[in-house]
């Protein structure tokens, strides 16, 4: 993890006015969002399909551009940054619903693949993919293809690659959307265990109200706008 | 896993596709190698020739076609009498169809000349005199015709009985039919006319004299060129229209390679935008992708050229036994023409790529995950 960029509660993202505009400005996915993330929480974001929790999770990501308004990580404007890869490539780690790995690598060299940017020799990138596979239970599967996996073992195999440059942050859409509720419960389970044993950021989309309700903060949207901010009472250990 | 390995695992994801591509650039390179390895073969061919028989100074009036047109072999006497000649002799040489083959070299040699001296004769002998109506035979152009001694060949209008076979030691030579230059001035209505004065320079002259010898010579005529024997063949019409026409079919060889190779490419980083997608979400930079597409490429162009040589290597072979070209010349494979054409088809790899390259490495990843 990059230390050096973290400092306790400060803020991680700041987001103001933000707007995103699809066809010419005829579909409008955010209507101005504003909102604050700070270091080491958990935010989930819900809402109903089409609101724009997504497309906000890609403008967090750097997947996509805003159309108005700023959107900041750590004080610098990332709709500013010259290279956005290296953002994405060392900052932050990304797990999408449909896992998006590479079906002709194995699960090893899938989780290598983002250490390509990061000037790691292929010993390092080996024995780093090893490492993160054990954390996520999946060293008897290093030489498998995702096509051999089940799809909580797919999605693991997503949240080792995310991990792969130690990023600060963690974005996950939808991470269990796809995934019956006993592989979802373990995916849970492993990205819990990545904000509080690293102290990860985690930005969570999700529809599952149960999820949300782990969070440290739950972001509500609608129809393209923040409609409430909540913090839950209680929160599952 | 090394980057080599991302780069591999694209090409063989689509085997087939690879395959055929590959298929289309060997064929594009193979015929470079052919096309080329001939025109340079019959360069070198007619040096080794030059060689073997030991000339110096070449004149000739190379503006006609592949062979030199005719001048008045009076000139002959002009040129000995210059300073640092140290002998001459005059040739005819005409490329004419002989019997079943469609193109031969026909020798007409002044008798007495230098140009007799390294043909060894194999079997029967040399002719007479110059007035014996006889051919000899290179060994190679024997068996083209299919002749032996005691047989006739037919030149022109004339039947003129084969007396020996003979080596010269050189593809041209032992492709020619070699008779006497008065015999072949006659048979061929040319009397009083050669195309070639051979020159000889007494032996250890410097290259600078060899040349000012040239320009002497250029003086006495005017139409004509004295060269040094080395640059001969490149300064002929004919053979630089030869030379032309190979490097032009190569390069719609190489413009097809390009293309093909292109196509696939644009295909493949169309096929795989959603994995590009993928790696741009993850962080990799968008020159990293189009590196990745030219690596690709590159190599598609490498393996391609390697196979493509193997196949024009092939080529030359079966043309180089062909009757229409066995004793023309022997086809170059030297390292240079394969070299050259692995680095052609690397060339047309890395170009083909360039486009693909570009417009997979612009991709917007949140389109490129969604499609």
């Amino acid at each position: 993890m990059n230390e050096a960029s973290k400092g306790a509660g400060s803020v991680v993202y700041e987001a103001r006015g933000l707007k995103k505009n699809y066809d010419g400005g005829q579909v409008a996915a955010l209507r101005g969002v504003d909102f604050d993330i700070r270091e080491g929480e958990f935010v989930a974001i819900v809402g109903p399909s089409g609101c724009g929790k997504s497309t906000l999770l890609q403008m967090l990501g750097s997947l996509d551009k805003p159309s108005e308004g700023s959107l900041s990580y750590r004080g610098r404007l990332i709709s500013a940054l010259e290279d956005p890869s290296d953002y994405r490539s060392t900052e932050i780690g990304f797990v999408f619903q449909s896992f998006h790995l590479l079906p002709t690598f194995t699960v090893s060299e899938n989780v290598q693949i983002p250490m390509f940017e990061t000037g790691l020799s292929r010993g390092e990138r080996e024995v780093r993919a090893h490492e993160l596979l054990v954390s996520v239970g999946l060293s008897h599967r290093l030489k498998h293809f995702p096509s051999e996996l089940s799809g909580g073992e797919r999605q693991r195999v997503a949240i080792a690659r995310s991990l792969a440059n130690r990023p600060s942050v963690l974005l996950a859409d939808e991470p269990t959307g796809n995934l019956d509720s006993e592989n979802a419960a373990h995916v849970v389970e492993l990205l819990l265990k990545l904000h509080q044993e690293l102290g990860m950021t985690l930005v969570l989309v999700t529809h599952d109200l149960g999820i949300a309700a782990l969070a440290t903060r739950t972001i509500r949207m609608k129809d393209g706008r923040v409609v409430d901010e909540t913090t839950p009472l209680t929160h599952a250990s | 896993m090394t980057f080599f390995t991302v780069v591999v695992r694209g090409l063989i994801r689509r085997p087939v596709r690879t395959g055929l591509t590959l298929l289309g650039i060997s064929i594009g390179i193979g015929a470079v190698v052919t096309l080329v390895g001939m025109s340079w073969g019959y360069e070198k061919s007619i040096g080794k020739q030059l060689d073997v028989i030991g000339i110096d100074v070449v004149v000739s009036n190379m503006s006609g076609g592949l062979m030199p047109k005719v001048f008045d072999e009076t000139l002959q006497d002009k040129v000995a009498a210059l300073p640092k000649v140290a002998d001459t002799t005059t040739v005819l040489m005409l490329m004419l169809s002989i019997e079943d083959a469609p193109m031969m070299m026909v020798s007409g040699r002044e008798w007495g000349g230098f140009t007799w001296e390294k043909l060894e004769v194999l079997e029967g002998r040399l002719p007479k005199d110059d007035k014996e109506f006889a051919v000899v035979l290179g060994k190679l152009a024997a068996e083209v015709l299919k002749k032996k001694v005691g047989d006739t060949v037919q030149i022109e209008a004339d039947e003129l009985p084969v007396v020996g076979i003979v080596d010269g030691h050189a593809v041209v030579e032992n492709g020619a039919v070699i008779l006497s230059l008065s015999v072949l001035q006659e048979i061929s209505s040319n009397q009083g006319k050669v195309n070639f004065i051979d020159v000889r320079v007494p032996e250890g002259t410097p290259e600078k004299e060899v040349m000012e010898l040239c320009e002497t010579v250029n003086g006495l005529f005017p139409e004509g060129r004295a060269k040094l024997a080395s640059e001969v063949v490149g300064t002929s019409q004919g053979y630089r229209l030869a030379r032309a026409m190979s490097w032009s079919t190569s390069l719609l060889a190489i413009i097809v390679g390009v293309l093909g190779v292109m196509n696939t490419m644009l295909m493949t980083v169309f096929e795989r935008t959603h994995e590009i997608g993928i790696l741009l979400a993850v962080g990799w930079k968008r020159r990293r992708i189009l590196y990745m597409v030219l690596c690709e490429s590159a190599l598609l162009g490498f393996l391609g050229g390697v196979t493509g040589v193997g196949l024009g290597a092939l080529g030359l072979k079966i043309l180089e036994f062909t009757p229409a070209i066995r004793g023309l010349l022997e086809p170059d494979l030297s390292p240079k023409l394969l070299l050259t054409s692995v680095a052609i088809a690397v060339v047309v790899g890395v170009v083909s790529g360039l486009y693909p390259g570009w417009r997979s490495s612009r991709l917007s990843p949140s389109r490129a995950l969604n499609l």
